[in-house]
């Protein structure tokens, strides 16, 4: 791949998106879409006043157990409830007033220090499931207990994106998540970008190209399945040399799945792909802690911080530090109190966090009471779907969260 | 070898009868669970039925069961125990248990804490005080264990899909594959492949009779008890999981339960454990304390929570319900889950009349239950060895990686809620992927291929080599300069990352190795079988035998001229070149998106 130039995105927009000599497999990717995206940056319309910023989401499947994540150290109640499992104040690093990090996130130490995190405390919201399925599920849609079928990403790009615009979302993911399910767009859903590929002589891949052609039948799955088939022939190769010929120096770290995912994010912000919303998770119910938590949380925790402090350090290498925020979430916290088995059980109220340089880096809202317990699980100080429109407006720029999120929430000012 | 060659005569009869008369007259049975008529029985229903209740079949089986009537067809599917099966060999099990091995500890650390209590974990002495690394023959063996495990589950993995495709009672291992992904159980946590064995063994006796005893079966089942952390819920602590689990996945699904609800069906199956291989109750960690579980009050038991679990209406429509997706479609109408849920409820929850009405129902052979599911990864690939007339999987490329590329693993499911099926199956990767493992098929890497009974990890590889090279184990085992590496232990009483080298090289030694062999694949066989000598026909066989929707003119027309490319003519003669050329028109075929549809 050439080497890119360090314009920002929105000149580079400007200046047309074919000059950048990736491949063949470009301009099938960008169809119909630099023309529409040069135009908005020119322009500056409501819908797309900044065309250059992106979200990345990032899941952390399971209930990360977030006491032991942003601990609460000036809490006796904490280590009253965690007598094997509570980290000593002496172990974790303190980084505000009253609260520490885990041990094991050096990687967040710094990024907090350098201003390029913030820490929703208390989210959650009414009515807790402590299902991962459904809490999870609530998370994706945006909708708890309601029954939504499409993702709030989804929504967001039904309601902000052009859908003539293709890959919009990119979800890195060995299926697809319901976050991102969409009424009008199609994400491109891929897990290992160097098997992102049809095999074959080229004869059979010509003839492959014309019987996996989006059609229109009865049979709506059929539909389904030639729609996607077509949009995996034109943007496998695309996503393939973008992966493959992507070179970092950056340290990602080396345990989890969670780096490598990242790192796949950075080749495609690199190569110039038009995504807006990139989702990417730590699959696999890996936070779901019931059992011996101690080493198997620090681990996970470690690769987390470590992961997320690669990627927005390989972002700034790039140029595109301003270009691109980040937010955490898991579908929910842990119960207060450890259990038995030197682990905890599924809880309620869990920290979120927002990384990226457009941030006014630090704590927000309030720590929920660890005495103050509903059935021995924290209350919510914030609803999650605040965090969601904060991102959605104070950075994409997309006024309308009410019609994203079925609701009202205030914004929480994150962003400068 | 090719199973069943298909007598040309009985082909062109079928070429004759393919999908004509179905679009007219059943554009309204959709919702309608009034039985087919015998004359409403078709070659494409037939093969609609065996695709759906089993792992499709090839042409001339499935034109023997078109001449049947659709009773008769049925009866037959679901009362399977009378087809004899005596052929199907039990699993050959490798015998890596060794004395001392159970219970297996859940973590290396944990095995670790033992030997340091007790002088000996996983039944291995700790080295004498003053050796170096006096922990190492435990942690050697903890890994041991998992890859001998690991491996072994692969290994059961290949015996049921074997089964799965050389059955006579296909829906026995439908069900079974069924309640596998229902009561989800995963080894990557049992770690035990004697559990899953046995649970898999329980599934398919319990298949198709009364739901109680497969939901007690399931309850008192070790991979389960173990998989949902039950033996950690006893009366002083008791743990949610086991309860909130059995309630929302198992029986009633979500919203018809309270939190209340969730906590004391944990109360009552607290003390219920295993002994290992063997389901235990613990009556001193058992709260036999009074419950209020559902609006009902007393000293509650496990038991007593399934039979108030069975009596509610849902429980019988969620599970009725469910059925019905993995059968017939995604969407059931309100009416239609209300119906089949008191047709299984009012009969004492037996299995078989539930699943002979829905077989039978002219519902099941509407339009929009008619080839609109999309195969899962397993059926997809256990289908099409069927259709292509095999008699046994091969194992060159790997049964397990193909359909864990697909995201289904068999003894591997994701989470306990299953695999989400239908579109969840389907991303652009995975769709590209579905057509890339059948070319590996077709045409087989046998030189470059690398058994993954037999493959460490890279990491792993490194060591062994480093050792043979002569170094000494701290130098073998140094590894990059990563942040997390620092951290991982350089602890002076064992070298975790020795053990995971040598716990995969015994366990190497002492597994029975998976015997590689491609498909035994003959397409010139079968296309002179069937009497297709022309390039159309070929594309028409392939279509017949393959797929279950008509390919549109225009593709068919692309098949066609690159089958006619190939080979140069029309004429479809014994040739050199001929094997080949119908390899590759069958990648194709296999590699379309209607190929997806069952």
């Amino acid at each position: 791949m050439a080497s890119r130039c360090s314009c920002s995105r929105r000149e580079f927009l400007v200046r047309g998106l074919y000059g950048i000599g990736v491949g063949a497999g470009l301009p099938l990717v960008l169809n119909r879409t630099s023309a529409a995206l040069a135009a908005q940056a020119l322009e500056g319309t409501s819908l797309e006043r900044h065309p250059e910023r992106i979200l990345v989401v990032v899941e952390l499947s399971g209930g990360n157990d977030g006491l032991n994540t942003i601990v609460p150290l000036a809490d006796p109640a904490y280590y009253r409830a965690r007598p094997n499992l509570g980290i000593p104040e002496s172990q974790a690093i303190k980084f505000a007033d009253g609260f520490g990090f885990h041990p094991s996130m050096v990687g967040f130490e710094r990024l907090y220090k350098d201003g390029l995190m913030s820490v929703v405390h208390g989210c959650g919201y009414d009515h807790p499931s402590l299902s991962h399925f459904s809490s999870m599920g609530f998370w994706h849609t945006g909708v708890p207990n309601g029954g939504e079928s499409l993702g709030w990403l989804g929504r967001l790009a039904d309601s902000g994106f052009n859908p003539a615009t293709r890959n919009t979302i990119v979800n890195i993911g060995s299926s697809q998540s319901l976050a991102v399910r969409s009424h009008d767009h199609s994400p491109l859903v891929f897990d290992d970008p160097a098997r992102f590929r049809r095999e074959g002589t080229d004869a059979e891949k010509q003839a492959l190209v014309e019987l996996s052609r989006a059609r229109e039948t009865k049979n709506a799955t059929l539909e389904f399945l030639a729609s996607t088939a077509q949009n995996a022939t034109e943007s496998s190769d695309f996503v393939r040399q973008a992966s493959a010929t992507y070179r970092t120096p950056v340290d990602y770290g080396i345990g989890g799945s969670l780096g490598g995912n990242l790192q796949r994010v950075a080749a495609l912000i690199a190569a110039g792909m038009p995504t807006r919303l990139y989702y990417v998770s730590y699959a696999g119910n890996a936070f779901d802690t019931h059992v011996q938590q101690a080493d198997l949380h620090s681990r996970l925790l470690m690769y987390t911080a470590d992961a997320v402090r690669g990627f927005m350090e390989d972002i700034k290498r790039l140029g595109r530090a301003d270009e691109v925020a980040v937010m955490m979430f898991t579908e929910f916290g842990r119960r207060v109190e450890e259990n038995g088995s030197l682990g905890t059980d599924h809880g309620t109220a869990t920290p979120m966090f927002i990384f990226g340089t457009g941030i006014k880096g630090g704590l927000y809202s309030q720590h929920p009471s660890l005495t103050d317990l509903d059935d021995g699980n924290m209350k919510m100080t914030t609803d999650f779907r605040r965090v969601y429109a904060t991102v959605i407006k104070e950075w994409l720029g997309y006024e309308d969260t009410q019609a994203v999120l079925k609701g009202r929430f205030e914004t929480l000012g994150v962003f400068v | 070898m090719v199973r069943v060659l298909l007598p040309a005569l009985l082909s062109a009869g079928i070429f004759a009868g393919t999908s004509v008369g179905r679009a007219q007259s059943d554009s309204d049975w959709a919702g309608d669970l009034s039985p087919i008529a015998p004359a409403d029985w078709t070659y494409d229903r037939a093969a609609h039925l065996i695709e759906r209740a089993g792992f499709g079949e090839t042409p001339d089986q499935i034109a023997r069961v078109a001449s049947m009537s659709p009773k008769d067809v049925v009866d037959r599917l679901v009362d399977y125990e009378n087809t004899d099966n005596r052929s199907l060999k039990p699993f050959d099990e490798s015998g890596v248990w060794d004395p001392g091995m159970d219970p297996f500890p859940p973590s290396r650390a944990e095995a670790v804490r033992i030997a340091q209590e007790r002088g000996q974990s996983l039944g291995v002495k700790v080295l004498p005080a003053g050796t170096s690394r006096r922990f190492q023959p435990v942690v050697d063996k903890f890994f041991y264990g998992l890859m001998a495990n690991s491996i072994e589950t692969q290994r059961l993995g290949l015996w049921w899909a074997n089964r799965m495709l050389t059955t006579r009672r296909p829906l026995e291992e439908k069900l079974t594959l069924f309640w596998h992904g229902h009561f989800a159980t995963g080894e990557y946590k049992v770690r035990d492949y004697r559990m899953m064995l046995r649970q898999n063994e329980m599934f398919r006796a319990r298949a198709s009779g009364a739901f109680r005893e497969l939901l007690v079966g399931i309850l008192k089942d070790p991979a389960m008890l173990v998989y949902l952390d039950n033996g950690e819920n006893v009366r002083k602590h008791p743990n949610e999981n086991f309860g909130r689990e059995l309630l929302e996945l198992f029986t009633m699904g979500v919203g018809h339960y309270t939190e209340r609800d969730v906590r004391e069906a944990a109360r009552a199956f607290t003390g219920w454990s295993n002994d290992v291989l063997v389901f235990t109750f613990n009556a001193d960690l058992h709260d036999d304390g009074e419950k209020m579980f559902l609006g009902r009050t007393g000293n509650f038991n496990g038991e007593d929570i399934i039979g108030i679990i069975l009596e509610q209406p849902v429980t019988a429509e969620f599970i009725a319900a469910k059925l019905y997706r993995y059968f017939v479609r995604e969407d059931i109408s309100d009416s239609m889950k209300k119906d089949l849920g008191r047709t299984f409820r009012e009969g004492g929850y037996r299995m078989k009349p539930l699943l002979k009405r829905i077989f039978l129902s002219k519902d099941f052979y509407s339009p929009p239950s008619y080839a609109t599911q999309i195969k899962s990864p397993v059926h997809l690939v256990v289908s099409t060895y069927r259709k292509m007339g095999l008699s046994e999987v091969p194992t060159i490329p790997d049964f397990g990686r193909m359909t864990s590329s697909l995201g289904q693993s068999l003894f591997g499911p994701p989470n306990v809620a299953g695999w989400a099926g239908g579109r969840t199956w389907i991303t652009p990767a995975t769709l590209l992927h579905r057509g890339n493992l059948f070319r590996d098929v077709l045409f087989p890497d046998v030189k470059s291929f690398r058994p993954p009974d037999r493959t460490m990890s890279a990491t792993d590889a490194r060591v062994g080599q480093r050792l043979a090279q002569g170094m000494n184990i701290t130098e073998a085992t140094r590894e990059g300069d990563a942040e997390s590496n620092m951290m991982a232990d350089r602890d002076e009483d064992y070298n975790t990352r020795y053990g995971g080298y040598k716990g995969n090289a015994d366990a190497f030694e002492r597994t029975k190795v998976i015997p590689r062999r491609p498909a035994a694949i003959d397409l010139t066989s079968m296309v002179k079988a069937a009497g297709a000598g022309t390039v159309d026909k070929v594309v028409d066989h392939f279509i017949h035998r393959f797929l279950s929707v008509t390919l549109a003119q225009k593709d068919r027309a692309v098949l066609v001229d690159f089958l006619r490319g190939k080979l140069g003519t029309d004429a479809v003669r014994p040739s050199e070149k001929l094997e080949d050329a119908l390899r590759e028109l069958l990648y194709l075929v296999l590699s379309t998106p209607e190929y997806q549809l069952g």
